[in-house]
Parts: C-alpha cells; sequence; structure tokens
C-alpha cells in the first residue's frame, strides 16, 4: 500500500517536471501577465457583481416596533441606491436577519451574514444590548459596523476600529439638561429608567447634570422594561412633591406611564421622555393623553435638519409610497446609518480598492455627509461628531419643537396641564 | 383561573394561554377602535366569542397521540408562535391601548389613596367573575362533577362522570373567562404581538401558588403576589420587585407544594 503511494508520487513529479520544462520564455511570461490581471481584478467585486449588506434587527419580540422601523429605514436607503444604478455599477443585496429582540440570536446571525454570507458591511441594531454583541463580533471578524440606534458610551470606548453609530448619549443628555436648566428650572425632579445599558447610563449622566446645578432628585428608580404597573412610582412623585418626571422608559413603558399618570392626575409640571413619546403612533394611542408630554427626537416629518427640507420632503414621499405610512425618527436613523455605509463603499469603489473592512472604516471615518437627521462625521472613536436631538411638545396632535430655540416651531406649554403657552 | 380550570380537568398545559388572552384583546381593540363601539359592549361580544377559539382548541388537543401533557405542550407553544404571527399580520408590531375615560372614582388626597374607573372596573369585575365560578363549582351539580375531575379523573369516570364532557366544559368556561380577561388586559396594559408570553408565565405562577382549580386560592395568590411586589417598590425600591416574587414563589414551592390554601385531606 505505502509503496504504490509512493509511486503514484515519484509519476507524478515527473509529469510535472515535464510539463515546466516544455513551457517556453513567452508561455511563462503570459502566465505572470495573467496572474497579475487576475490579482487586480480580484481586488474588487466583479464587474456588476452584488454587494452584499447585512442588516440585524429585532424585527419579531418586544422591540419589534423600533426594529422594523430601522429596518424600513435601511431598505428605503438601499433601494435608493440601486434606483440610481447601485454603488459604482455594482447592484446593493441586503440580507435582513431578525434578532427577535434577543442578544443570543442576535450574535448567531451576525456569524451566519459574516461567515457564510460573506458581507462586506453590517447595519442596524436597537438597543445597546443587541448593539454591543453585534459591535464585537463584527470587530473580531473585520467587519464595518453601522449601528443605527446605540448609545452606550463604553460600546465606542473599547477601541473598536470597525464600529461606528449614528447616534451618542450627549447628543441626548446635552440638550435635554440644557432646555430642564434654561427652560423649566425646577426644583425637584424624579428619574425613572430602565434596567438597560442605554437608559441606566443616560439617567445617571443626566441626574449627575442636574445635580450638580442643585436641583434635587429624590426619586431615581430603575425598572424592568414592560412592567405593567407604574401607580407606586407615580404616588412616590406624588408625596415628594416632584415637578418633574423624566422617564428613560421605551415607546411601550412611556405609554403606559402616560395613561396611569392621566388617570391618577398627578400634579407634575412636564413629563419629558426622550424614547417613545415622539412618535405619531404615541399620538394615535393616547389620543387627548398625549397632550403637552415631552419627547426627544432628531428627525421627523415636519422636523427636520436646517438646509435639507427638500431631501427631508423628497424621503418622505418615497417612503410613503413604498411602506405605506410616514417615516419617523426611528425610521431615520436606519436610512441615516444606510447612507453612511453605502457612502463609504462607494468611495472605496471610487478609487479601485479592495472591498476590505480596513478601506471602508478608513472611508467612513472621512466622510461628511448633509442628511436630513444632520450633518454626519464620525470622529475617530465611531461616534457622531453633530448628532443633536431636539425637544418636541404634543401640541393639539401634533409635534412642535419647544428647544433649541433657533429650531423652535412652536412656544413652551409648560407647567403641564397649561391650555396656553407658558 | 382559566388556565388553572383547563390544566386541572384536562391536563393540558396551554402555553398559548396569554396569547388567548392578546387575541381577545386585540378583538375588543378592534371592535372599540375601528368601529367605535363603546369598551364596555365589547366585553359580551368577546365573552361569547372566545369559547370557540378554546373549543376549538380543545378539538385540536383531542387528536393528539400519548404523551398528551407533553404533546399538548409542543403544540400549544407552536400555537402561541402561530397566534404572534398573526398577530403581526393583521396589527403590526405597534403597542395599542385602549383609553377609558380618566375620571377616578375615589379620591382622599390626604389619605393618599385613589382609586380609578379603569381600577374600579378590573376589580370588580374580576371579583364578580371569581364568585361565579366558585358559585358553579361548589353549588351546581357541573361543578362538583368538574371538581371531581380535576382530583381524580379515573375515580370521577368510575362514579359516572363523563370525563370527556367535562374537558369540553372546562375549555368553555376558561374560554369564557379569557374572553373576560383580554379587553380587561387592553384596558390597564398595552397590546403588542408577544405580548401573550409574559400574561402565560403570570398564570402559571398563579396556578403553582394556589393549586389547581381552587377559585379562593387563585384570587387570594393573585391578589398576594401584586400587593407584595407593589409594596416591595414602595418601600424598598424597585430593584427587588422580581426578587419578592420569585421569594414567595420558592417559599410556597417549599411550604405548601399543593397550593397556599391546600389541606391535607383533599381539594377546598
Amino acid at each position: 500500500m505505502t509503496g504504490e503511494v509512493c509511486g503514484a508520487q515519484g509519476d507524478n513529479g515527473l509529469h510535472k517536471r515535464a510539463l515546466l520544462r516544455g513551457w517556453s520564455q513567452a508561455g511563462w511570461r503570459r502566465y505572470i501577465w495573467v496572474l497579475l490581471v487576475c490579482s487586480f481584478l480580484g481586488s474588487g467585486p466583479a464587474w456588476g457583481a452584488a454587494i452584499r449588506l447585512g442588516a440585524i434587527n429585532p424585527l419579531t419580540g418586544n422591540l419589534a416596533l423600533h426594529g422594523i422601523e430601522i429596518h424600513q429605514g435601511i431598505v428605503a436607503a438601499v433601494e435608493e441606491a440601486n434606483a440610481r444604478g447601485g454603488l459604482q455599477g455594482h447592484p446593493v443585496e441586503l440580507l435582513s436577519r431578525d434578532d427577535q429582540s434577543r442578544p443570543d440570536v442576535a450574535l448567531n446571525q451576525t456569524q451566519d451574514l459574516l461567515y457564510r454570507e460573506k458581507v462586506v458591511g453590517l447595519l442596524g441594531g436597537y438597543v445597546d444590548s443587541l448593539v454591543g454583541p453585534i459591535s464585537t463580533m463584527a470587530a473580531r471578524h473585520g467587519t464595518p459596523y453601522v449601528a443605527a440606534a446605540s448609545l452606550q458610551q463604553s460600546l465606542t470606548e473599547q477601541g473598536n476600529p470597525f464600529f461606528f453609530r449614528v447616534s451618542c448619549m450627549s447628543g441626548v443628555v446635552k440638550p435635554l439638561g440644557r432646555f430642564i436648566l434654561e427652560r423649566l428650572k425646577p426644583a425637584k425632579v424624579a428619574i425613572l429608567y430602565t434596567a438597560t445599558p442605554g437608559s441606566t447610563e443616560f439617567a445617571t449622566r443626566l441626574k449627575e447634570m442636574l445635580a450638580e446645578q442643585g436641583i434635587a432628585i429624590p426619586l431615581f428608580e430603575k425598572f424592568r422594561p414592560g412592567t405593567p404597573d407604574f401607580s407606586v412610582l407615580l404616588l412616590k412623585a406624588r408625596e415628594q412633591g416632584d415637578d418633574l418626571l423624566i422617564s428613560g422608559g421605551f415607546f411601550p413603558d412611556n405609554l403606559l406611564l402616560a395613561r396611569q399618570l392621566r388617570e391618577q392626575r398627578t400634579p407634575l409640571k412636564a413629563f419629558i421622555a426622550p424614547w417613545g413619546v415622539a412618535y405619531e403612533k404615541f399620538i394615535r394611542e393616547l389620543r387627548q393623553g398625549s397632550e403637552g408630554l415631552m419627547g426627544l427626537c432628531a428627525w421627523n416629518p415636519g422636523i427636520t435638519y436646517p438646509g435639507t427640507e427638500t431631501a427631508s420632503q423628497a424621503f418622505v414621499k418615497r417612503f410613503q409610497e413604498r411602506f405605506g405610512q410616514a417615516p419617523n425618527t426611528t425610521t431615520m436613523h436606519g436610512y441615516t446609518a444606510a447612507r453612511a455605509l453605502l457612502a463609504a463603499i462607494e468611495q472605496v469603489l471610487g478609487k479601485k480598492e479592495p472591498l476590505s473592512g480596513p478601506a471602508i472604516s478608513r472611508e467612513l471615518r472621512s466622510l461628511d455627509l448633509l442628511l436630513p437627521m444632520g450633518r454626519l462625521r464620525f470622529d475617530e472613536k465611531g461616534d457622531p461628531l453633530d448628532y443633536r436631538q431636539v425637544i418636541v411638545q404634543i401640541q393639539q396632535g401634533k409635534l412642535q419643537v419647544v428647544y433649541p430655540p433657533e429650531r423652535a416651531t412652536g412656544e413652551l406649554w409648560y407647567p403641564l396641564n397649561a391650555a396656553s403657552p407658558q | 383561573m382559566g388556565f388553572s380550570l383547563i390544566f386541572g380537568v384536562t391536563h393540558a398545559f396551554n402555553l398559548a394561554h396569554g396569547e388567548l388572552i392578546v387575541l381577545a384583546g386585540y378583538l375588543a381593540y378592534a371592535l372599540w377602535h375601528f368601529w367605535h363601539i363603546p369598551f364596555y359592549w365589547t366585553l359580551p361580544v368577546c365573552i361569547l366569542l372566545l369559547p370557540v377559539a378554546t373549543l376549538g382548541l380543545h378539538w385540536l388537543l383531542r387528536r393528539l397521540p400519548a404523551p398528551f401533557e407533553l404533546n399538548s405542550l409542543v403544540v400549544t407553544f407552536g400555537l402561541a408562535i402561530m397566534l404572534q404571527n398573526l398577530f403581526l399580520a393583521f396589527f403590526s408590531a405597534d403597542f395599542r391601548l385602549i383609553m377609558l375615560p380618566a375620571a377616578p372614582v375615589l379620591d382622599f388626597p390626604d389619605l393618599s389613596i385613589m382609586v380609578t374607573a379603569n381600577q374600579a372596573l378590573l376589580v370588580s369585575l374580576s371579583l364578580a367573575a371569581t364568585g361565579l365560578v366558585h358559585l358553579f363549582l361548589h353549588r351546581t351539580f357541573l361543578g362538583k362533577a368538574l371538581r371531581a375531575t380535576i382530583q381524580n379523573r379515573e375515580g370521577a369516570a368510575l362514579a359516572g362522570i363523563r370525563v370527556g364532557q367535562m374537558q369540553l366544559i372546562a375549555f368553555g368556561v376558561g374560554g369564557t373567562l379569557i374572553g373576560l380577561a383580554g379587553p380587561l388586559f387592553a384596558s390597564n396594559m398595552y397590546l403588542y404581538p408577544a405580548g401573550g408570553m409574559e400574561a402565560t408565565l403570570i398564570a402559571i405562577i398563579i396556578t403553582i401558588t394556589a393549586g389547581v382549580g381552587r377559585t379562593r386560592s387563585l384570587l387570594l395568590g393573585g391578589w398576594l403576589l401584586g400587593l407584595a411586589e407593589s409594596l416591595a417598590v414602595l418601600l424598598i425600591g424597585t430593584s427587588w420587585r422580581e426578587l419578592i416574587s420569585a421569594g414567595i414563589l420558592l417559599a410556597i414551592l417549599l411550604w405548601r407544594p399543593e397550593g397556599i390554601s391546600s389541606r391535607k385531606t383533599g381539594i377546598t
């Protein structure tokens, strides 16, 4: 048996040597040229070949509402790119995955997209508990990931060169803190927040900011997302005489809080929630009960970054035709993340460089785009440099910007039950 | 109570219980929101229609081969996922609320006591439903036959009770209770496609706490857990809420594994 194998190897070796001797110098030159051309062509995708992008969002489960919104924003951006001929002649193929609002599923889906589907970039994600595991896996694989909705500071402080996001904590805490200090001037503030990394960090930073200015925070409580009853916490706020209630909860938590606030007639001067209030759906469900409530948003069909009105209206029109509903601030986060990644890939292709993770990340870092949500530039850590949300108040069923003054579209109603402007 | 009754009589571990409550909630929401039917009129509609769904589930489960308990678990889990996806298709992933008038019915500001109309409706209807089911189980021949089936199916069959019919009745009564619970759930919480899971979990916990088929204990167990959670939030903070519930559940399992008000001699 062994001898047969050795004999076979020897025959093969003789055959190869005979073949090599038979090649002329011209043949060798041709061979080297072909190799060079092939290696050059292999640096980017073949002409007309699709560029594969992956998107991981919570399309089912507790976070499905916002996950679907982000997904639609991403789809809108990809379809927009394909409608104008793709990226340097390459169509974009979006591979979408559902993480079921669970970090373990998010990790499995990320692995699938990176190792089996071999996508060149990742998009999407809602809440840091889902974005965090995806960013770690993407970094290990050397694939850029542009998160649509992530806030936790530590995610960008880990020195992950492949992680970028279009939102950041300071873009929420700073405008809200300034608004409270400059316009509301409360004596006592109650802060409720959820047991998620982003919400906890938001509450802690806001508490520090307000406490530095001498504002008392007698109620600072964490709750589980999906808590069915806030009546005890509202009773505490009532007994402490809190002027202001700030909720770090999500859309459903704020729906319940606002309803119970109204039912229990809690004598608060203002209710503000950065997430979940600035939505048409919130107004639709709470009806009159939503009047005077305040939230934050980065964009809305009627609230766009100055100078992007035409682009914003065109996006709203296209989106409504495609999905049969109006986009919102979460949708715009998904759209913005996708626009950033698509622009970076187009830059790499334009320079005829291989579509590698480091090249796309380098281009993401040098981007400077003006989009409906605002100017988009990333710092060295991957955080957006110009991300700032505005404070909105629900007035007569519409969202009105009440802060900052240069973007205000309406007068502030304060305190909460005021029938007329301040 | 619907979960406990169905489980007690049929031994079907209905993991789609919460989804059926959400189904009733969505039905009430659709009637209230799209057809502008007053909320109170949605209650009888759901009470009449949900037994149709639970009887359909009974028809499905009757066809299962042995082992019944395990197979019912798998089938109802599949049904729960199917219902969630149907909710997603018909109502999208949006969170839905039924908004009732916010007038308080009792308000003593000095004592920090306030009962809202919504809370009053919830408490009175849950008390009325528990009372009626208790009377049905303890004062009627049919109810006694149901209790006998819960205690010992073979013994009940030997005594001439048609166990198959008892199962049908248990699913019917369970469906009626789910039909009542759904709209109340929608008017106190919010509806969304995956919202049934937590309701199923609560039903399982209350059944373990109270014991199977014990109406008074179910009410007592539910209120005990609710009060303990609220007191924990008021006195020591929200972080303790789940820990307190889990502690009570563990204590009952150790102290009274047959249920909170069980007697060694048999059913209450």
